[in-house]
């Protein structure tokens, strides 16, 4: 069971797990991962996921969640700035990150900011 | 010392001589140019140097016979050798000279070291030294100073330091591989063989202005959202910046694909090429949005791929001519919406045959921009050949007239209408057809409606029951009663769009009256608001002027709230004040983008966060995105 997940006093904690078809772990703030709408429900659901904060992703490679990893924490950064500038997209993984944001439901703005 | 071969040794001398005239010549570099010495002067006497050494050599091979072995004093080599005063002592030094080319390294080290050693000394190396990013070794900065000093400047004489040819050194002369400078042949093969390195492109930012404009634009847009791009829009655009490098886009979902046509035709990167793309054999819908360059055979391409096809969509489809309708009624495709923007090379008589051979499967029939060819008898063909259309646009059409609206009344299946004509259509016309079609009307849309008047307003008011989104714009005749009895207890639920603008007074001598109330007015406003006010969603009341600021504080006082409203318009309202916007604001907790452009009275308003009111008269710009918290 990973560090990360429900601590003994239930509160969860601020970290979730993800992990990548070829097995790479990537430790980000949970609240920045949210974004995605898949990861959202998926942590909103009483599930396995729910209680242990780590998600599997049998279909993402590292190297495209690595970057996806990276979005999490540039969107976060950002969320509430005006003019932000564009994060780079290596060009060789864009489809398959194309296929990943569609997959985790990152194609839309979260309705309203108050969501988090 | 032993020197055997003491000959060609002695032959070097004089060429050590003209070396250590050019260190000096080095060093001395400054002082010469600050005393207008030139370097010919200089040249002249080095030349003269040389004559006289080889006179010399002449003596000693003479006197070499006799004397087989030197003995060097090293004491007397050590003190620095100064050519001017070279050539009377030459023949006695030229006996010595053998050991001098061994010598010379040392020597030459030894001056640089009393140099290095100034340096050391001198004021501009404290200064340099207490540079804190500078070298931390006294000796590298030493070094690297002496050897900066000891270049030739430009316009003097130098030695090539691969072909030891001299040359005029100018500020062109590169640097050899050793540091030293090279001449001009020897720096282009150089060039060459490794380039310099190019400089890269400075990147243009647009500075604070081009990125505040950006802004402005987004907000106009509408694409202005507070953060980061999302994931998918970046990809997309990363996507569309290198199109030509993608063969297929693979297996991505459709709405995907669509962005990424959208994104493709804004840069207008549709051709021929990319379109392949997004032809999937198995679609049964291909959208268009920028057919511009596609060419005849390119139309047939996508009907030859998609055999399945519904739904097509083209933009811009300036190539979709007789041809085109000709291939497609010859194959087995069977469209259910048709969507043409721009196909003006569409005869009348291939509109009609198209829609008699394959009206009959049509829903939905939407065509934008043509002249001549779509008239009011391919309008006649509809009701017949299309038993099962629900959805009619018309716009900017020149030819369409009253006539052609008649024969839309006979289809009864349409749900949704859009007109916009050029040609006068008499309110009677939309009054019968509304009589015929209107019950079951969910969308109507009337653009530019210039002499449209209130009949046709009682004509919705009794016929229509099911409607949603209305769009009247630009009438001159209709009344403010008329829109109070329009929406004064009528049946129809409430709608969800409406768009009323410029249903205004036209009377440029006095605006500011308006004796018959023509336009929306107050009492229409206050009607309107009560009828669809807790349904709408996208209001739009644009120029609108006569409706005064008690009725926009009526409607929006303090205890009502209308929660769908999302989108609202009131631009050129006169009466709109800064109340008036905070008042709309607190009723519509879910608004997000409230226009007033050219609301004169508004003046400084707080705007709640994450909101967005464009268009306000004031320096801080067109635009203020809400930063106050007090919603």
């Amino acid at each position: 069971m990973a560090f990360n997940g429900n601590s003994g006093n239930g509160a969860p904690s601020e970290y979730i797990t993800l992990i990548s078809s070829d097995d790479f772990e990537f430790t980000v703030l949970r609240e920045a991962a949210l974004i995605s709408k898949t990861i959202s429900r998926t942590l909103s659901n009483p599930m396995m996921e729910a209680r242990t904060g780590v998600c599997h992703f049998p279909e993402i490679r590292g190297v495209v969640l690595e970057k996806v990893v990276e979005y999490f924490h540039y969107w976060y950064k950002h969320r509430d700035q005006l003019d932000v500038p564009d994060m780079p997209i290596p060009v060789e993984l864009c489809l398959e990150l194309l296929m990943a944001a569609d997959y985790l439901g990152m194609d839309s703005k979260p309705a309203s900011r108050d969501a988090f | 010392m032993l020197i055997p071969y003491l000959g060609s040794q002695i032959t070097n001398q004089p060429k050590c001589l003209v070396v250590f005239s050019e260190v000096r010549m080095g060093l001395g570099a400054h002082f010469l140019a600050s005393h207008n010495i030139s370097a010919n002067q200089i040249r002249a006497t080095a030349e003269e140097r040389r004559r006289a050494a080889a006179e010399a050599n002449q003596q000693l091979e003479d006197g070499d016979e006799e004397e087989t072995t030197v003995v060097v004093e090293t004491s007397e080599l050590s003190l620095v050798v100064a050519t001017e005063e070279a050539s009377p002592g030459l023949t006695t030094r030229g006996r010595r000279a053998a050991a001098v080319n061994a010598e010379s390294a040392q020597r030459k080290k030894e001056k640089e070291q009393k140099a290095i050693d100034k340096i050391k000394a001198s004021k501009k190396f404290q200064k340099r030294k207490r540079e804190p990013d500078g070298s931390d070794d006294d000796d590298d900065l030493a070094q690297a100073l002496f050897e900066q000093h000891s270049a030739p400047l430009p316009g003097q004489m130098g030695n090539c330091e691969l072909c030891g040819k001299r040359f005029t050194v100018t500020p062109y002369s590169r640097s050899g591989p050793d540091g030293g400078l090279v001449c001009g042949p020897c720096g282009k093969t150089l060039d060459k063989e490794n380039p310099a390195p190019k400089k890269k492109p400075k990147q243009v930012t647009g500075g604070a202005v081009g990125r505040r404009r950006q802004v402005q634009s987004n907000i106009l847009d509408g694409t202005f959202t507070l953060g980061g791009k999302t994931l998918a829009t970046l990809c997309i655009e990363t996507l569309a910046k290198n199109i030509d490098l993608a063969e297929d886009l693979g297996d991505l979902p459709g709405p995907v694909i669509d962005k990424i046509a959208r994104k493709l035709s804004r840069h207008r990167l549709l051709n021929p090429t990319t379109l392949s793309l997004f032809l999937q054999p198995t679609a049964d819908e291909v959208k268009v949005y920028d057919g511009a360059k596609l060419t005849v055979d390119d139309f047939f391409r996508i009907f030859r791929t998609v055999p399945g096809l519904k739904k097509l969509k083209v933009r811009n489809g300036v190539h979709f001519k007789d041809e085109v309708m000709d291939y497609l009624m010859s194959r087995h495709i069977e469209l259910d919406d048709l969507y043409l923007h721009g196909s003006n090379l569409i005869s009348e008589a291939k509109w009609k045959e198209y829609l008699e051979k394959k009206g009959k499967s049509l829903q939905s029939f939407r065509v934008y921009w043509t002249d001549k060819h779509f008239t009011d008898d391919v309008l006649a063909v509809l009701p017949t050949s299309c038993p099962s259309l629900t959805r009619l646009k018309v716009c900017h059409n020149q030819k369409v007239s009253g006539d052609g609206v008649k024969h839309i009344g006979d289809i009864p299946t349409l749900r949704h209408l859009s007109l916009d004509l050029r040609e006068h259509v008499h309110s009677d016309v939309y009054v019968e057809l509304l009589s015929k079609i209107g019950p079951n009307l969910k969308t109507l849309s009337l653009t530019r409606a210039e002499g449209v008047d209130n009949s046709v307003l009682d004509a919705l008011h009794t016929h229509c029951r099911s409607l949603e989104k209305l769009r009247i714009t630009d009438s001159e005749v209709m009344t403010d009663a008329g829109f109070a009895r329009l929406f004064k207890d009528w049946q129809n639920p409430g709608l969800f769009f409406l768009d009323l603008q410029k249903c205004r007074q036209l009377e440029a001598a006095r605006p500011r009256e308006n004796p018959d109330h023509v336009g929306l007015c107050s009492d229409g406003f206050r009607a309107l608001m009560a009828h669809s006010g807790k349904t709408l969603r996208n209001l739009n009341v644009h120029g609108c002027r006569h409706i005064e600021a008690k009725a926009f504080e009526e409607v929006f006082s303090e205890d009502s709230v209308y929660e769908e409203m999302s989108k609202m318009e009131i631009s050129f309202c006169e009466e709109v004040t800064d109340f008036v916007v905070g008042s709309i604001f607190r009723s519509c907790p879910n608004l997000r983008e409230l226009n007033v452009f050219g609301c004169m009275k508004v003046k400084d308003v707080r705007v709640p966060r994450g909101k967005i009111l464009v268009g306000v008269p004031n320096a801080r710009g067109m635009v203020i995105e809400g930063v106050d918290d007090f919603l």
